[in-house]
């Protein structure tokens, strides 16, 4: 009975073994940043001592069933958590994790949102790149492989069946019946389709928008029935022990190449049907929408819209900033605050596709602008230099590039957003509704960020304090959703959510708090700006108009200078605000208002990096003396086509910084 | 002893192809046969989306490198033939006294039969010829030579998975592993039509005697 006893027990042992192997096996060539076949060339050059033929270098685990493997980390790792008793199926499901690249800016989410299913355990996903990262993804699984290896017992009167054969013998015919199984699985692994994704995996250090990844488990999650017709059974001849069977099959799907290339079905239909109607592909629709915004009360559904659009206009923000329009001064600041809310967006990492759409969007620098605030408020003369220097630099780069810098710098340093935000006042809630110290000291850094005569347009717009602290914590949200990794989905609804949206359609909508925040902030800045400014918007208002025409006129900035002229008066409105409060000695005299247009101009025409008020200054005369050119030209002279949109730019934020002057 | 004979579905291949698909299958085979401590070497081929496994002894490779380089060189003598190319797993037996004055005799326990039909050339379609210019021809010609391909890809996908099968259908005559040191592979042998005519007449004639019926290789 010792014999039997022993032979039981190496029985158990083979069992146990032959999991272990077919784990390894699978895994081996399942996982790719095991990488075997990198692996393969290091394997000829330091294991051909250890090939066959000389067994020094053969670690133990690999004497068994006389198969040496690479190693595996996972398979042990899996091996140890799986850990059941032979009697244990196994069940090892290979998973086709697939990520949609969007074009979109929108969806960036940490990677280990992507796997928020599977346990780290679970998940060997090799393949993340860093630039995958910060494309928006959107994940699908598909279980691609099931393998199931499984030791059957047998009834007791099967039991002896072999008895005929001493069992030494039946054990070494059973080992060699194992090692042949376990051959044949090898090839079969390596002949299967979704070997071919291992393969180009590893091969190709390309960023792919799948990967693999597996799960270990020791009970099956039944396929829909729709799963199983789509999959085909390859069953290996089990090999019958004294008590059992070692059974070892595979479901597999046979073709993978529509999965691969094409889109899971779960992530296009969310985003699809939004995009479609989103604000940012037809720019129309979102303009006149936000003009509705400004009204208190018509900023709820303005709230609304943008909050489901709001995703996908992360991808656009600009167009945002252009939105208020200019038609109602205070407006502007409730809808600056969309417009702000939006800007988050643009904070995030940048994408090409976001490029574009700022490119293309003057309002781009206007979503920039809400960064820039947020330093200001931090300290009141370094807010320039550090909106400067990102527009600056962006401005150089390309007008989009920038809005790529500011938001990456955002992103990158969610907390710094936070702080300048919240020094105002803390709750990003309060402050935008407490607006008025916030919002102001915001303000004045906006307009030095702003620089672009486009933005200044814009600027105002979003100047508007509540706007501007809203966006900044849009930001700040966002960063935050990232770490949380939710679906791309789901941070964009948070960011939205937290938002002013999110609160201000409760708050304000629901308890009109929003009107009465609005009023406190237009008295805010009313007492300030009421005396110097509402004469100016009128008289200069005007001459801005004429401008305004003329840079609608000018092709690529056409859109958004309509949105700017009308923006432009507001604008006026709020950087008076801004001056007042926190560039008070600027305000008092028109020239230093000048000059910070200037300055702004220049940044914007993205010649230099940084100005410093003297240049700035400088700039601007030349600035005014072009518009005295164009006013001494009289009406004609504004019909005149500006060619340069920088020109017109300047122009226009002369005639702003003149109405200031008049005052 | 038992023998087990499998006859590999027939392939339709280029002679250019030859050398990969022959790698391919009978390193494929053999990994199955060496049941000594092997470290696995994938393949991946050249002419096709497949991998197969060497068992990573450089003598077996070496082996079957011979015997296909011999075959191409039967093949392109004789062009446009089918042929076959045998492996065959024996245990040798010191002790009995071949027929054939051999102090050696080998028991065959098991032969892989390997049918190639090789062409020589891309057949050209009269019926599409007639009608086309050169060009288009040329572009069908690329396009049914691409076609083939995968054609062959799938057919010795199946061969490669017929293997398999029949490995695990068949297990009870193969004979125990050795115990003994070094011991890759169950002795084999690889017979080709260019064999030398009285070692691979002699394998076909044993054949024939052991199982009975008509060797599938054409001499024509």
């Amino acid at each position: 009975m010792a014999s039997s006893h022993s032979d039981s027990a190496r029985m158990e042992q083979i069992i146990t073994e032959f999991f272990a192997k077919s784990l390894h096996i699978i895994l081996e060539s399942r996982t790719p940043c095991i990488s075997s076949r990198n692996f393969s060339g290091e394997q000829t050059v330091s294991s051909p001592s250890s090939s066959s033929s000389s067994s020094s270098s053969v670690r133990p685990r690999d004497k068994w069933f006389n198969l040496a493997l690479r190693e595996c980390p996972e398979a042990l790792e899996n091996l140890d958590l799986w850990h059941q008793s032979n009697l244990e199926p196994m069940v090892v499901d290979v998973v086709l994790v697939k990520r949609a690249i969007n074009w979109e800016p929108a969806n960036f989410y940490p990677k280990t949102e992507l796997f928020k299913n599977l346990s780290s355990k679970e998940l060997h996903t090799n393949c993340w790149n860093s630039d995958q990262e910060e494309l928006g993804n959107e994940r699908s699984e598909k279980i691609i492989e099931r393998w199931i290896v499984q030791y059957e017992v047998r009834k007791a009167k099967d039991a002896g069946k072999g008895s005929k054969r001493s069992s030494s013998s039946i054990l070494s015919s059973i080992y060699k019946k194992s090692m042949l199984l376990l051959r044949s699985l090898y090839l079969t692994v390596r002949l299967l389709p979704a070997y071919k994704i291992f393969r180009d995996l590893n091969l190709t250090g390309q960023i792919r928008s799948f990967s693999l990844a597996h799960r270990v488990s020791s009970f099956v999650e039944p396929f829909t029935r729709r799963e199983e017709a789509e999959m085909q059974q390859f069953g290996f001849a089990p090999v019958d022990t004294s008590s059992g069977r070692l059974c070892l099959s595979v479901l597999y799907r046979s073709s993978l190449s529509d999965v691969s290339s094409e889109p899971s079905t779960p992530m296009s239909p969310q985003l699809i049907p939004d995009y479609v109607g989103s604000p940012l592909a037809d720019p129309l629709k979102r303009f006149p929408s936000l003009p509705v915004s400004h009204g208190s009360p018509s900023s709820l559904p303005f709230s609304r819209r943008h909050s489901w659009s709001f995703d996908q206009y992360r991808a656009s923000p600009p167009s945002r900033t252009f939105s208020p329009s200019p038609t109602h001064s205070e407006p502007y600041a409730s809808a600056s605050n969309p417009s702000s809310c939006r800007f988050p967006p643009p904070g995030l990492p940048p994408h090409p596709s976001e490029v574009s759409h700022a490119h293309k969007d003057n309002a781009s620098f206007d979503e920039y602008y809400p960064s820039p605030i947020f330093s200001p408020s931090l300290s009141p003369s370094p807010p320039i230099y550090v909106p400067g220097s990102n527009l600056s630099r962006a401005l150089l780069r390309s007008e989009s590039a920038p809005v790529n810098i500011l938001a990456t710098k955002f992103l990158n340093s969610p907390m710094l957003f936070k702080n300048q935000n919240f020094p105002p006042s803390p709750p990003l809630r309060g402050t935008r509704y407490g607006p008025s110290t916030a919002d102001k000291s915001m303000c004045p850094s906006r307009d030095v960020a702003t620089v672009d005569k486009m933005s200044f347009v814009g600027r105002d717009d979003i100047g508007r304090p509540s706007g501007l602290q809203l966006s900044s914590g849009s930001s700040a949200h966002i960063s935050y959703s990232r770490s949380s990794c939710r679906s791309f989905h789901d941070d964009f609804d948070e960011s939205e959510y937290t938002c002013p949206f999110d609160v201000n359609e409760d708050d304000v909508t629901d308890s009109g708090s929003r009107v009465d925040l609005f009023d406190k902030r237009g008295h805010a800045h009313d007492p300030l700006q009421s005396a110097s400014f509402l004469p100016i918007r009128k008289s200069p208002g005007a001459a801005v108009g004429a401008l305004v025409d003329m840079l609608k006129k000018a092709p690529p900035l056409h859109q958004d200078f309509s949105n700017m002229a009308t923006a432009s008066q507001a604008s006026q409105a709020s950087r008076s605000e801004t001056w007042s409060n926190s560039f008070h000695e600027y305000c008092q005299t028109p020239k230093a208002i000048s000059a910070q247009d200037g300055t702004s101009s220049v940044t914007s025409s993205a010649l230099l990096a940084s100005k410093t008020t003297a240049d700035a200054l400088e700039e601007l005369k030349g600035y005014q003396e072009m518009k005295n050119l164009l006013l001494s030209q009289g009406g004609t002279g504004r019909s005149q086509s500006v060619p340069n949109y920088a020109a017109a730019a300047a122009a226009v934020v002369e005639s702003a910084g003149r109405g200031t002057v008049k005052f | 002893m038992n023998c087990e004979v499998c006859h590999l579905k027939e392939l339709e291949v280029e002679h250019y192809e030859i050398r990969e698909v022959l790698r391919c299958i009978l390193h494929t085979i053999i990994f199955h046969r060496a049941l000594g401590l092997v470290r696995p070497k994938e393949i991946d081929l050249e002419l096709f989306e497949i991998t197969y496994v060497q068992c990573g002894d450089e003598e077996v490779e070496k082996k079957i490198d011979e015997k296909i380089d011999q075959f191409i060189g039967w093949a392109e003598k004789h062009p446009n033939k089918k042929s076959q190319i045998c492996l065959s797993f024996f245990e040798v037996k010191n002790k009995q006294v071949s027929w054939f004055g051999k102090q050696m005799e080998r028991l065959f326990w098991e032969h892989w039969y390997i049918s190639l039909n090789v062409a020589q050339q891309p057949k050209v379609h009269s019926l599409k010829s007639h009608n086309n210019k050169v060009v288009d021809t040329g572009e069908n010609i690329l396009e049914e030579r691409s076609i083939r391909r995968a054609s062959l890809e799938a057919s010795l996908r199946d061969v490669l998975f017929q293997i398999i099968r029949f490995v695990n259908d068949k297990k009870e005559h193969v004979p125990p592993i050795p115990n003994r040191e070094g011991f890759i592979s169950f002795p084999y042998e690889i017979a080709i039509p260019s064999s030398s005519d009285s070692a691979f007449g002699m394998d076909m004639f044993k054949r024939m005697l052991q199982t009975g019926h008509p060797t599938m290789l054409s001499s024509d």
